[in-house]
Protein backbone atom coordinates (compact mmCIF):
# COMPACT_ATOMS: atom_id res chain seq x y z
CA UNK A 1 0.00 0.00 0.00
CA UNK A 2 1.19 3.54 -0.67
CA UNK A 3 2.17 5.66 2.32
CA UNK A 4 2.07 9.33 3.26
CA UNK A 5 4.38 10.66 5.95
CA UNK A 6 3.66 13.90 7.79
CA UNK A 7 6.41 15.76 9.64
CA UNK A 8 5.16 18.25 12.23
CA UNK A 9 7.10 21.44 13.11
CA UNK A 10 7.67 19.79 16.53
CA UNK A 11 9.58 16.97 14.82
CA UNK A 12 6.79 14.48 15.40
CA UNK A 13 6.31 12.12 12.46
CA UNK A 14 3.23 10.14 11.34
CA UNK A 15 3.23 7.60 8.53
CA UNK A 16 -0.11 6.35 7.20
CA UNK A 17 -0.86 3.53 4.78
CA UNK A 18 -3.45 4.71 2.32
CA UNK A 19 -5.45 3.58 -0.69
CA UNK A 20 -4.37 4.48 -4.24
CA UNK A 21 -5.42 8.03 -5.07
CA UNK A 22 -5.66 9.25 -1.46
CA UNK A 23 -4.86 12.95 -1.16
CA UNK A 24 -2.54 14.43 1.43
CA UNK A 25 -5.38 16.63 2.75
CA UNK A 26 -8.15 14.00 3.00
CA UNK A 27 -5.79 11.46 4.59
CA UNK A 28 -4.70 13.97 7.21
CA UNK A 29 -8.23 15.13 8.03
CA UNK A 30 -9.78 11.65 8.30
CA UNK A 31 -6.91 10.44 10.50
CA UNK A 32 -6.72 13.46 12.75
CA UNK A 33 -3.22 14.50 11.70
CA UNK A 34 -2.85 17.97 13.22
CA UNK A 35 -1.98 21.10 11.26
CA UNK A 36 -4.01 20.43 8.10
CA UNK A 37 -7.46 22.00 8.08
CA UNK A 38 -8.92 21.51 4.59
CA UNK A 39 -11.89 23.80 5.18
CA UNK A 40 -13.12 23.92 1.56
CA UNK A 41 -13.17 20.15 1.27
CA UNK A 42 -10.58 20.03 -1.50
CA UNK A 43 -11.74 22.68 -3.98
CA UNK A 44 -8.44 24.59 -4.02
CA UNK A 45 -10.30 27.51 -2.51
CA UNK A 46 -9.27 27.92 1.14
CA UNK A 47 -5.47 27.41 1.27
CA UNK A 48 -5.71 25.67 4.67
CA UNK A 49 -4.17 22.38 3.44
CA UNK A 50 -0.73 23.82 2.61
CA UNK A 51 2.24 21.40 2.86
CA UNK A 52 5.90 21.35 1.86
CA UNK A 53 6.76 18.26 -0.19
CA UNK A 54 10.08 16.60 0.68
CA UNK A 55 12.45 15.37 -2.00
CA UNK A 56 12.20 15.51 -5.75
CA UNK A 57 9.04 13.52 -6.45
CA UNK A 58 7.13 13.34 -9.72
CA UNK A 59 3.92 15.18 -8.93
CA UNK A 60 1.59 16.71 -11.50
CA UNK A 61 2.22 20.40 -12.25
CA UNK A 62 0.40 22.98 -10.18
CA UNK A 63 -2.83 24.07 -11.85
CA UNK A 64 -3.56 27.78 -12.15
CA UNK A 65 -6.06 27.49 -9.30
CA UNK A 66 -3.51 25.82 -7.05
CA UNK A 67 -0.81 28.28 -7.97
CA UNK A 68 -2.82 31.40 -7.09
CA UNK A 69 -4.08 29.82 -3.87
CA UNK A 70 -0.51 29.07 -2.80
CA UNK A 71 0.01 32.84 -2.87
CA UNK A 72 -2.61 33.06 -0.09
CA UNK A 73 -1.12 30.64 2.42
CA UNK A 74 -0.55 31.66 6.01
CA UNK A 75 2.94 30.17 6.23
CA UNK A 76 5.52 31.24 3.68
CA UNK A 77 5.33 29.79 0.17
CA UNK A 78 8.46 27.98 -1.02
CA UNK A 79 9.34 25.95 -4.10
CA UNK A 80 8.22 22.88 -2.14
CA UNK A 81 4.74 24.31 -1.41
CA UNK A 82 1.67 22.39 -2.57
CA UNK A 83 -1.99 22.24 -1.63
CA UNK A 84 -2.55 18.94 0.17
CA UNK A 85 -5.92 18.54 -1.55
CA UNK A 86 -4.34 18.62 -5.00
CA UNK A 87 -1.68 15.95 -4.53
CA UNK A 88 -2.17 12.22 -4.09
CA UNK A 89 -0.22 8.98 -3.92
CA UNK A 90 -0.71 6.11 -6.35
CA UNK A 91 -0.15 5.65 -10.05
CA UNK A 92 3.54 4.92 -9.69
CA UNK A 93 4.07 7.26 -6.74
CA UNK A 94 4.26 4.94 -3.76
CA UNK A 95 5.17 7.32 -1.03
CA UNK A 96 5.02 10.99 -0.22
CA UNK A 97 6.70 12.83 2.61
CA UNK A 98 5.49 16.27 3.57
CA UNK A 99 6.27 18.91 6.16
CA UNK A 100 3.23 20.44 7.83
CA UNK A 101 3.61 24.24 8.12
CA UNK A 102 3.49 26.07 11.44
CA UNK A 103 0.14 27.70 10.60
CA UNK A 104 -2.74 27.34 8.15
CA UNK A 105 -4.82 30.39 9.03
CA UNK B 1 -6.51 3.11 5.94
CA UNK B 2 -4.26 2.05 8.77
CA UNK B 3 -1.46 3.51 10.78
CA UNK B 4 1.72 1.89 9.53
CA UNK B 5 4.28 3.44 11.77
CA UNK B 6 4.31 6.20 14.23
CA UNK B 7 7.10 7.34 16.42
CA UNK B 8 5.31 9.22 19.18
CA UNK B 9 2.78 8.36 21.82
CA UNK B 10 -0.01 10.48 20.42
CA UNK B 11 -1.63 8.17 17.89
CA UNK B 12 -4.09 10.10 15.73
CA UNK B 13 -7.65 9.03 16.34
CA UNK B 14 -9.77 7.81 13.46
CA UNK B 15 -12.51 10.31 12.64
CA UNK B 16 -15.70 9.20 14.41
CA UNK B 17 -18.06 10.75 11.90
CA UNK B 18 -19.42 8.15 9.55
CA UNK B 19 -22.92 6.77 9.17
CA UNK B 20 -21.75 3.28 10.16
CA UNK B 21 -20.40 4.48 13.48
CA UNK B 22 -23.62 6.37 14.01
CA UNK B 23 -25.72 3.26 13.52
CA UNK B 24 -23.62 1.37 16.05
CA UNK B 25 -23.91 4.06 18.68
CA UNK B 26 -27.46 4.92 19.75
CA UNK B 27 -26.94 8.46 21.03
CA UNK B 28 -29.45 10.41 23.08
CA UNK B 29 -32.46 12.54 22.19
CA UNK B 30 -31.91 16.23 21.59
CA UNK B 31 -33.00 18.42 24.49
CA UNK B 32 -36.06 20.53 23.73
CA UNK B 33 -35.15 24.21 23.94
CA UNK B 34 -38.68 25.55 24.38
CA UNK B 35 -37.28 28.56 26.22
CA UNK B 36 -35.69 29.96 23.05
CA UNK B 37 -37.67 32.70 21.30
CA UNK B 38 -37.07 34.42 17.97
CA UNK B 39 -37.35 37.86 19.60
CA UNK B 40 -34.55 37.04 22.05
CA UNK B 41 -32.38 35.56 19.30
CA UNK B 42 -32.87 38.63 17.17
CA UNK B 43 -31.80 41.00 19.94
CA UNK B 44 -28.79 39.07 21.26
CA UNK B 45 -28.38 35.37 20.44
CA UNK B 46 -25.05 34.87 22.19
CA UNK B 47 -26.16 34.22 25.79
CA UNK B 48 -28.76 31.81 24.37
CA UNK B 49 -26.08 29.98 22.38
CA UNK B 50 -23.82 29.79 25.43
CA UNK B 51 -26.59 28.19 27.50
CA UNK B 52 -27.43 25.76 24.69
CA UNK B 53 -23.80 24.74 24.09
CA UNK B 54 -23.31 24.07 27.79
CA UNK B 55 -26.23 21.63 27.68
CA UNK B 56 -25.83 19.83 24.32
CA UNK B 57 -24.33 20.40 20.86
CA UNK B 58 -27.73 19.93 19.18
CA UNK B 59 -31.20 21.02 20.40
CA UNK B 60 -34.75 20.77 19.09
CA UNK B 61 -36.04 24.36 18.99
CA UNK B 62 -39.86 24.58 18.70
CA UNK B 63 -39.79 28.33 17.98
CA UNK B 64 -38.07 27.75 14.64
CA UNK B 65 -39.34 24.20 14.09
CA UNK B 66 -35.78 22.91 13.54
CA UNK B 67 -32.87 21.35 15.31
CA UNK B 68 -30.20 23.90 16.05
CA UNK B 69 -26.61 22.64 15.80
CA UNK B 70 -24.61 24.90 18.11
CA UNK B 71 -21.35 23.05 18.91
CA UNK B 72 -18.23 23.69 16.82
CA UNK B 73 -17.42 20.01 16.28
CA UNK B 74 -21.00 19.18 15.33
CA UNK B 75 -21.23 22.07 12.83
CA UNK B 76 -17.89 21.10 11.34
CA UNK B 77 -18.97 17.46 11.01
CA UNK B 78 -22.12 18.52 9.13
CA UNK B 79 -20.18 20.74 6.74
CA UNK B 80 -17.73 18.03 5.80
CA UNK B 81 -20.34 15.26 5.26
CA UNK B 82 -22.76 16.18 2.48
CA UNK B 83 -23.94 12.56 2.14
CA UNK B 84 -25.59 12.62 5.55
CA UNK B 85 -26.44 16.33 5.56
CA UNK B 86 -27.95 17.59 2.31
CA UNK B 87 -28.08 21.22 1.23
CA UNK B 88 -31.06 20.44 -1.03
CA UNK B 89 -33.63 21.15 1.64
CA UNK B 90 -37.30 20.27 1.08
CA UNK B 91 -39.65 23.22 1.31
CA UNK B 92 -36.76 25.67 1.09
CA UNK B 93 -38.00 29.24 0.98
CA UNK B 94 -34.74 30.21 -0.69
CA UNK B 95 -35.71 28.13 -3.71
CA UNK B 96 -39.05 29.95 -3.87
CA UNK B 97 -37.47 33.37 -3.48
CA UNK B 98 -34.38 33.01 -5.67
CA UNK B 99 -34.80 29.79 -7.65
CA UNK B 100 -32.74 26.61 -7.21
CA UNK B 101 -29.18 27.91 -6.84
CA UNK B 102 -25.91 26.08 -6.19
CA UNK B 103 -26.32 26.79 -2.49
CA UNK B 104 -29.26 24.34 -2.34
CA UNK B 105 -27.74 21.64 -4.54
CA UNK B 106 -25.45 18.75 -3.62
CA UNK B 107 -22.52 17.46 -5.66
CA UNK B 108 -22.30 16.49 -8.49
CA UNK B 109 -25.05 18.96 -9.62
CA UNK B 110 -23.66 21.64 -7.31
CA UNK B 111 -20.17 21.31 -8.77
CA UNK B 112 -21.36 22.21 -12.29
CA UNK B 113 -22.88 25.47 -11.07
CA UNK B 114 -19.95 26.27 -8.83
CA UNK B 115 -17.45 25.71 -11.67
CA UNK B 116 -19.49 28.07 -13.88
CA UNK B 117 -18.25 30.97 -11.73
CA UNK B 118 -14.79 30.40 -13.19
CA UNK B 119 -11.98 32.59 -11.94
CA UNK B 120 -14.02 35.78 -11.28
CA UNK B 121 -13.95 35.43 -7.49
CA UNK B 122 -10.46 33.91 -7.24
CA UNK B 123 -7.30 35.61 -5.93
CA UNK B 124 -5.54 36.26 -9.24
CA UNK B 125 -8.55 38.12 -10.70
CA UNK B 126 -8.97 40.01 -7.43
CA UNK B 127 -5.38 41.19 -7.66
CA UNK B 128 -5.41 41.98 -11.38
CA UNK B 129 -8.89 43.48 -11.70
CA UNK B 130 -10.95 44.01 -8.57
CA UNK B 131 -8.47 45.64 -6.20
CA UNK B 132 -8.34 48.75 -8.36
CA UNK B 133 -12.12 48.86 -8.58
CA UNK B 134 -12.47 48.42 -4.81
CA UNK B 135 -10.06 51.33 -4.28
CA UNK B 136 -12.08 53.50 -6.65
CA UNK B 137 -15.35 52.61 -4.98
CA UNK B 138 -13.84 53.30 -1.59
CA UNK B 139 -12.92 56.81 -2.83
CA UNK B 140 -16.45 57.45 -4.12
CA UNK B 141 -18.21 56.35 -0.96
CA UNK B 142 -15.67 57.80 1.45
CA UNK B 143 -16.23 61.16 -0.27
CA UNK B 144 -19.95 60.60 0.15
CA UNK B 145 -19.48 59.93 3.88
CA UNK B 146 -17.28 63.02 4.24
CA UNK B 147 -19.87 65.13 2.43
CA UNK B 148 -22.62 63.80 4.68
CA UNK B 149 -20.52 65.08 7.59
CA UNK B 150 -20.31 64.10 11.26
CA UNK B 151 -23.50 62.40 12.37
CA UNK B 152 -23.57 60.34 9.16
CA UNK B 153 -24.31 56.64 9.48
CA UNK B 154 -21.29 54.44 8.83
CA UNK B 155 -23.45 51.55 7.62
CA UNK B 156 -25.84 53.41 5.30
CA UNK B 157 -23.57 56.24 4.10
CA UNK B 158 -20.48 54.12 3.50
CA UNK B 159 -20.38 50.35 4.17
CA UNK B 160 -23.59 49.45 2.32
CA UNK B 161 -23.08 51.52 -0.87
CA UNK B 162 -19.37 50.61 -0.99
CA UNK B 163 -19.96 46.86 -0.83
CA UNK B 164 -23.03 47.11 -3.11
CA UNK B 165 -21.05 48.95 -5.78
CA UNK B 166 -18.25 46.40 -5.55
CA UNK B 167 -20.68 43.52 -5.98
CA UNK B 168 -22.45 45.29 -8.86
CA UNK B 169 -19.23 45.37 -10.89
CA UNK B 170 -18.01 41.91 -9.84
CA UNK B 171 -21.32 40.53 -11.08
CA UNK B 172 -21.45 42.66 -14.24
CA UNK B 173 -24.67 44.60 -13.59
CA UNK B 174 -23.46 47.72 -15.40
CA UNK B 175 -26.97 48.96 -16.11
CA UNK B 176 -28.01 48.80 -12.45
CA UNK B 177 -27.19 51.12 -9.55
CA UNK B 178 -25.83 50.27 -6.14
CA UNK B 179 -29.28 51.17 -4.76
CA UNK B 180 -30.81 48.51 -7.04
CA UNK B 181 -28.31 45.98 -5.69
CA UNK B 182 -29.20 46.84 -2.10
CA UNK B 183 -32.95 46.65 -2.75
CA UNK B 184 -32.64 43.35 -4.65
CA UNK B 185 -30.44 41.85 -1.96
CA UNK B 186 -32.67 42.80 0.95
CA UNK B 187 -36.00 41.85 -0.65
CA UNK B 188 -34.73 38.49 -1.95
CA UNK B 189 -33.27 37.72 1.48
CA UNK B 190 -36.55 38.72 3.12
CA UNK B 191 -38.29 36.19 0.86
CA UNK B 192 -35.82 33.52 1.95
CA UNK B 193 -36.80 34.21 5.56
CA UNK B 194 -40.54 34.64 4.97
CA UNK B 195 -41.68 31.85 7.29
CA UNK B 196 -44.71 33.96 8.22
CA UNK B 197 -45.78 33.77 4.54
CA UNK B 198 -46.43 37.52 4.38
CA UNK B 199 -47.83 38.23 0.89
CA UNK B 200 -46.25 41.70 0.77
CA UNK B 201 -42.79 40.16 1.37
CA UNK B 202 -43.40 37.71 -1.49
CA UNK B 203 -44.60 40.51 -3.75
CA UNK B 204 -41.42 42.51 -3.15
CA UNK B 205 -39.20 39.47 -3.67
CA UNK B 206 -41.01 38.65 -6.92
CA UNK B 207 -40.64 42.22 -8.14
CA UNK B 208 -36.89 42.13 -7.45
CA UNK B 209 -36.57 38.73 -9.04
CA UNK B 210 -38.20 40.07 -12.22
CA UNK B 211 -35.95 43.14 -12.17
CA UNK B 212 -32.84 40.96 -11.84
CA UNK B 213 -34.05 38.78 -14.73
CA UNK B 214 -34.54 41.88 -16.87
CA UNK B 215 -31.07 43.19 -15.95
CA UNK B 216 -29.51 39.81 -16.85
CA UNK B 217 -31.31 39.77 -20.21
CA UNK B 218 -30.16 43.31 -20.88
CA UNK B 219 -26.52 42.72 -19.90
CA UNK B 220 -25.82 39.38 -21.62
CA UNK B 221 -25.82 40.70 -25.23
CA UNK B 222 -23.76 43.69 -24.11
CA UNK B 223 -21.19 41.54 -22.29
CA UNK B 224 -20.92 39.15 -25.24
CA UNK B 225 -19.76 42.16 -27.24
CA UNK B 226 -17.74 43.77 -24.42
CA UNK B 227 -16.47 40.92 -22.26
CA UNK B 228 -14.98 41.73 -18.85
CA UNK B 229 -13.92 39.81 -15.72
CA UNK B 230 -17.46 39.78 -14.21
CA UNK B 231 -19.56 36.74 -13.34
CA UNK B 232 -22.25 37.60 -15.87
CA UNK B 233 -19.69 38.04 -18.64
CA UNK B 234 -18.24 34.59 -17.97
CA UNK B 235 -21.69 33.03 -17.74
CA UNK B 236 -22.88 34.67 -20.98
CA UNK B 237 -20.96 32.14 -23.07
CA UNK B 238 -21.38 29.16 -20.74
CA UNK B 239 -23.43 26.09 -21.75
CA UNK B 240 -25.47 26.13 -18.56
CA UNK B 241 -29.27 26.45 -18.25
CA UNK B 242 -30.50 30.04 -17.98
CA UNK B 243 -32.63 29.00 -15.01
CA UNK B 244 -29.50 28.00 -13.07
CA UNK B 245 -27.68 31.19 -14.05
CA UNK B 246 -30.59 33.32 -12.79
CA UNK B 247 -30.86 31.44 -9.50
CA UNK B 248 -27.11 31.52 -8.85
CA UNK B 249 -26.87 35.23 -9.54
CA UNK B 250 -29.86 36.02 -7.29
CA UNK B 251 -28.32 33.94 -4.50
CA UNK B 252 -25.03 35.78 -4.99
CA UNK B 253 -26.77 39.17 -4.79
CA UNK B 254 -28.26 37.98 -1.50
CA UNK B 255 -24.99 36.48 -0.23
CA UNK B 256 -22.35 38.88 -1.52
CA UNK B 257 -23.52 42.27 -0.27
CA UNK B 258 -24.89 42.20 3.28
CA UNK B 259 -22.08 40.02 4.63
CA UNK B 260 -19.12 42.21 3.66
CA UNK B 261 -21.17 45.26 4.69
CA UNK B 262 -21.81 43.69 8.08
CA UNK B 263 -18.27 42.54 8.77
CA UNK B 264 -16.97 45.97 7.79
CA UNK B 265 -19.26 47.83 10.20
CA UNK B 266 -18.91 45.24 12.97
CA UNK B 267 -15.11 45.46 12.81
CA UNK B 268 -15.13 49.26 12.97
CA UNK B 269 -17.58 49.11 15.88
CA UNK B 270 -15.44 46.52 17.72
CA UNK B 271 -12.27 48.58 17.26
CA UNK B 272 -13.83 51.92 18.23
CA UNK B 273 -15.00 50.28 21.44
CA UNK B 274 -11.50 48.84 22.12
CA UNK B 275 -8.94 51.63 21.69
CA UNK B 276 -5.98 49.45 22.74
CA UNK B 277 -6.73 46.98 19.94
CA UNK B 278 -7.24 49.79 17.44
CA UNK B 279 -3.85 51.20 18.46
CA UNK B 280 -2.26 47.76 17.98
CA UNK B 281 -3.56 47.37 14.46
CA UNK B 282 -2.67 50.94 13.53
CA UNK B 283 0.87 50.35 14.76
CA UNK B 284 1.12 47.12 12.75
CA UNK B 285 -0.95 47.17 9.54
CA UNK B 286 -0.24 43.47 8.96
CA UNK B 287 -2.90 42.90 11.66
CA UNK B 288 -5.84 44.08 9.50
CA UNK B 289 -6.29 40.50 8.34
CA UNK B 290 -6.53 39.34 11.95
CA UNK B 291 -8.96 42.17 12.77
CA UNK B 292 -11.20 40.91 9.95
CA UNK B 293 -10.98 37.19 10.81
CA UNK B 294 -11.64 37.85 14.48
CA UNK B 295 -14.65 39.94 13.52
CA UNK B 296 -16.28 37.20 11.41
CA UNK B 297 -15.53 34.70 14.16
CA UNK B 298 -16.98 36.93 16.88
CA UNK B 299 -20.12 37.93 14.95
CA UNK B 300 -20.63 35.55 12.03
CA UNK B 301 -22.48 37.60 9.37
CA UNK B 302 -24.31 34.43 8.27
CA UNK B 303 -25.37 33.19 11.67
CA UNK B 304 -27.28 30.12 10.53
CA UNK B 305 -27.90 28.14 7.36
CA UNK B 306 -30.06 25.06 6.75
CA UNK B 307 -29.29 21.40 6.05
CA UNK B 308 -31.49 18.29 5.95
CA UNK B 309 -30.60 14.87 7.35
CA UNK B 310 -30.68 12.18 4.63
CA UNK B 311 -30.73 9.12 6.92
CA UNK B 312 -31.29 8.49 10.63
CA UNK B 313 -28.01 9.33 12.26
CA UNK B 314 -26.20 10.44 15.40
CA UNK B 315 -24.50 13.81 15.42
CA UNK B 316 -22.01 14.42 18.22
CA UNK B 317 -23.99 12.08 20.48
CA UNK B 318 -27.47 13.37 19.54
CA UNK B 319 -29.94 11.20 17.62
CA UNK B 320 -31.48 12.71 14.49
CA UNK B 321 -34.28 11.16 12.41
CA UNK B 322 -34.14 10.92 8.61
CA UNK B 323 -35.52 14.07 7.01
CA UNK B 324 -34.84 16.27 10.06
CA UNK B 325 -34.36 19.95 9.28
CA UNK B 326 -31.25 21.45 10.84
CA UNK B 327 -30.00 24.98 11.37
CA UNK B 328 -26.21 25.03 11.34
CA UNK B 329 -25.54 27.86 13.77
CA UNK B 330 -22.16 29.30 12.79
CA UNK B 331 -22.75 32.20 15.17
CA UNK B 332 -22.74 29.69 18.03
CA UNK B 333 -19.99 27.37 16.73
CA UNK B 334 -17.64 30.34 16.42
CA UNK B 335 -17.94 31.08 20.15
CA UNK B 336 -17.50 27.52 21.37
CA UNK B 337 -15.53 27.80 24.62
CA UNK B 338 -13.99 24.37 24.08
CA UNK B 339 -12.13 25.87 21.10
CA UNK B 340 -11.49 29.51 22.06
CA UNK B 341 -10.46 31.01 25.38
CA UNK B 342 -12.62 33.97 26.25
CA UNK B 343 -14.71 33.15 23.19
CA UNK B 344 -17.33 35.86 23.83
CA UNK B 345 -14.74 38.62 23.55
CA UNK B 346 -13.36 40.35 20.45
CA UNK B 347 -9.57 39.95 20.61
CA UNK B 348 -7.68 40.34 17.36
CA UNK B 349 -4.44 39.32 19.08
CA UNK B 350 -5.71 35.89 20.14
CA UNK B 351 -3.89 32.81 18.73
CA UNK B 352 -5.10 32.18 15.18
CA UNK B 353 -7.45 29.26 14.66
CA UNK B 354 -9.79 28.25 11.84
CA UNK B 355 -13.40 29.45 12.36
CA UNK B 356 -16.56 28.54 10.48
CA UNK B 357 -17.83 31.96 9.35
CA UNK B 358 -17.32 31.06 5.67
CA UNK B 359 -18.87 27.63 6.05
CA UNK B 360 -16.95 24.58 4.85
CA UNK B 361 -16.91 21.61 2.51
CA UNK B 362 -18.64 21.82 -0.89
CA UNK B 363 -20.35 25.13 -0.12
CA UNK B 364 -17.33 26.87 1.38
CA UNK B 365 -17.99 30.53 0.57
CA UNK B 366 -17.07 31.28 -3.03
CA UNK B 367 -16.60 34.95 -2.11
CA UNK B 368 -14.19 34.49 0.82
CA UNK B 369 -11.25 36.17 -0.90
CA UNK B 370 -13.43 38.94 -2.36
CA UNK B 371 -14.68 39.73 1.14
CA UNK B 372 -11.18 39.73 2.63
CA UNK B 373 -9.80 41.93 -0.14
CA UNK B 374 -12.50 44.60 -0.15
CA UNK B 375 -12.83 44.82 3.63
CA UNK B 376 -9.45 43.95 5.18
CA UNK B 377 -7.10 45.06 2.41
CA UNK B 378 -8.87 48.11 0.99
CA UNK B 379 -11.53 49.56 3.25
CA UNK B 380 -10.48 49.12 6.89
CA UNK B 381 -6.94 50.55 6.55
CA UNK B 382 -8.21 53.45 4.42
CA UNK B 383 -11.11 54.33 6.73
CA UNK B 384 -8.89 54.62 9.80
CA UNK B 385 -6.11 56.41 7.89
CA UNK B 386 -8.46 59.02 6.46
CA UNK B 387 -10.56 59.49 9.59
CA UNK B 388 -8.05 59.42 12.46
CA UNK B 389 -10.61 60.91 14.83
CA UNK B 390 -13.36 58.45 13.91
CA UNK B 391 -15.71 57.79 16.82
CA UNK B 392 -19.17 56.47 17.56
CA UNK B 393 -21.44 59.45 18.03
CA UNK B 394 -22.79 58.62 20.47
CA UNK B 395 -21.72 55.03 21.26
CA UNK B 396 -25.12 54.06 22.64
CA UNK B 397 -26.83 54.94 19.34
CA UNK B 398 -25.21 51.99 17.55
CA UNK B 399 -27.47 48.96 17.12
CA UNK B 400 -26.32 45.38 16.48
CA UNK B 401 -29.12 43.06 15.58
CA UNK B 402 -30.14 39.75 14.05
CA UNK B 403 -29.23 36.08 14.33
CA UNK B 404 -29.76 34.34 10.94
CA UNK B 405 -27.90 37.35 9.60
CA UNK B 406 -26.27 39.63 12.15
CA UNK B 407 -24.71 43.03 11.81
CA UNK B 408 -24.97 46.72 12.67
CA UNK B 409 -28.29 48.23 11.63
CA UNK B 410 -27.43 51.73 12.78
CA UNK B 411 -24.06 53.30 13.55
CA UNK B 412 -23.83 57.10 13.62
CA UNK B 413 -20.23 58.36 13.58
CA UNK B 414 -18.26 61.59 13.81
CA UNK B 415 -14.58 62.47 13.23
C1 LIG C 1 -17.67 38.26 5.17
C2 LIG C 1 -18.39 38.02 4.10
C3 LIG C 1 -19.03 36.70 3.78
C4 LIG C 1 -19.40 35.69 4.62
C5 LIG C 1 -19.27 35.63 6.14
C6 LIG C 1 -19.95 34.63 3.79
C7 LIG C 1 -20.42 33.42 4.26
C8 LIG C 1 -20.84 32.36 3.47
C9 LIG C 1 -21.27 31.09 3.97
C10 LIG C 1 -21.36 30.69 5.43
C11 LIG C 1 -21.60 30.31 2.89
C12 LIG C 1 -22.11 28.87 2.93
C13 LIG C 1 -23.56 28.80 3.22
C14 LIG C 1 -24.11 27.41 3.17
O1 LIG C 1 -23.34 26.44 3.12
O2 LIG C 1 -25.34 27.25 3.18
C15 LIG C 1 -21.37 31.10 1.71
C16 LIG C 1 -21.58 30.66 0.42
C17 LIG C 1 -21.43 31.46 -0.70
N1 LIG C 1 -20.97 32.76 -0.72
FE1 LIG C 1 -20.34 33.86 0.86
N2 LIG C 1 -19.91 35.03 2.48
C18 LIG C 1 -19.35 36.28 2.44
C19 LIG C 1 -19.11 37.04 1.30
C20 LIG C 1 -19.41 36.65 0.02
C21 LIG C 1 -19.18 37.46 -1.16
C22 LIG C 1 -18.57 38.84 -1.16
C23 LIG C 1 -19.63 36.73 -2.23
C24 LIG C 1 -19.65 37.06 -3.70
C25 LIG C 1 -19.01 38.01 -4.29
C26 LIG C 1 -20.11 35.45 -1.73
C27 LIG C 1 -20.61 34.44 -2.50
C28 LIG C 1 -20.98 33.19 -2.03
C29 LIG C 1 -21.45 32.12 -2.90
C30 LIG C 1 -21.60 32.16 -4.42
C31 LIG C 1 -21.73 31.02 -2.05
C32 LIG C 1 -22.26 29.67 -2.47
C33 LIG C 1 -21.16 28.65 -2.58
C34 LIG C 1 -21.66 27.27 -2.92
O3 LIG C 1 -22.84 26.95 -2.72
O4 LIG C 1 -20.84 26.48 -3.41
N3 LIG C 1 -19.96 35.44 -0.36
N4 LIG C 1 -20.90 32.35 2.08
S1 LIG D 1 -8.76 21.90 1.16
FE1 LIG D 1 -9.15 23.97 0.65
S2 LIG D 1 -7.51 24.44 -0.66
FE2 LIG D 1 -7.14 22.38 -0.20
Amino acid sequence: MPTITYHQPSGERTTLEVAEGATVMRTAVTNGVPGIVGECGGQAMCATCHVYVRGDVALPERSEDEDEMLDCTSSERTDASRLGCQIAVGGGLDSLEVDVPASQV
Amino acid sequence: MSIASHDTASTPLPHPSSAQDAAAEPGREAPIADWVTIEDLDRDPFPIYARMRAEAPVHWVPAINRYMVVGFDACHEVEQDADRFSADEEGSLMKRSMGHSMLRKDDPEHQIDRASYGSTLRPATIKNVWMEIFAKNHRTWMDHLLAAGPGADFVWDYAAPYTADNLRLIMGFHSATQEDMQRWSQTLINGTGNYADDPEVWAQAERSSAEVDAAIDEMIPYLLRHPDASLLSGLASMPIPMEAIRANLKMTIGGGLNEPRDVLATTVWALLNRPEQLAAVQADPSLWGAAFEESVRWVAPIGMYPRQVTQATVLDGIRLPAGAHLGIVLGAANRDASRWDNAEEYDLLRPKQAHLAFGGGQHFCAGTWIARAQVAQVSLPAVFAELPGLRLAPPEASVDKGWVFRGMTQMPVAW
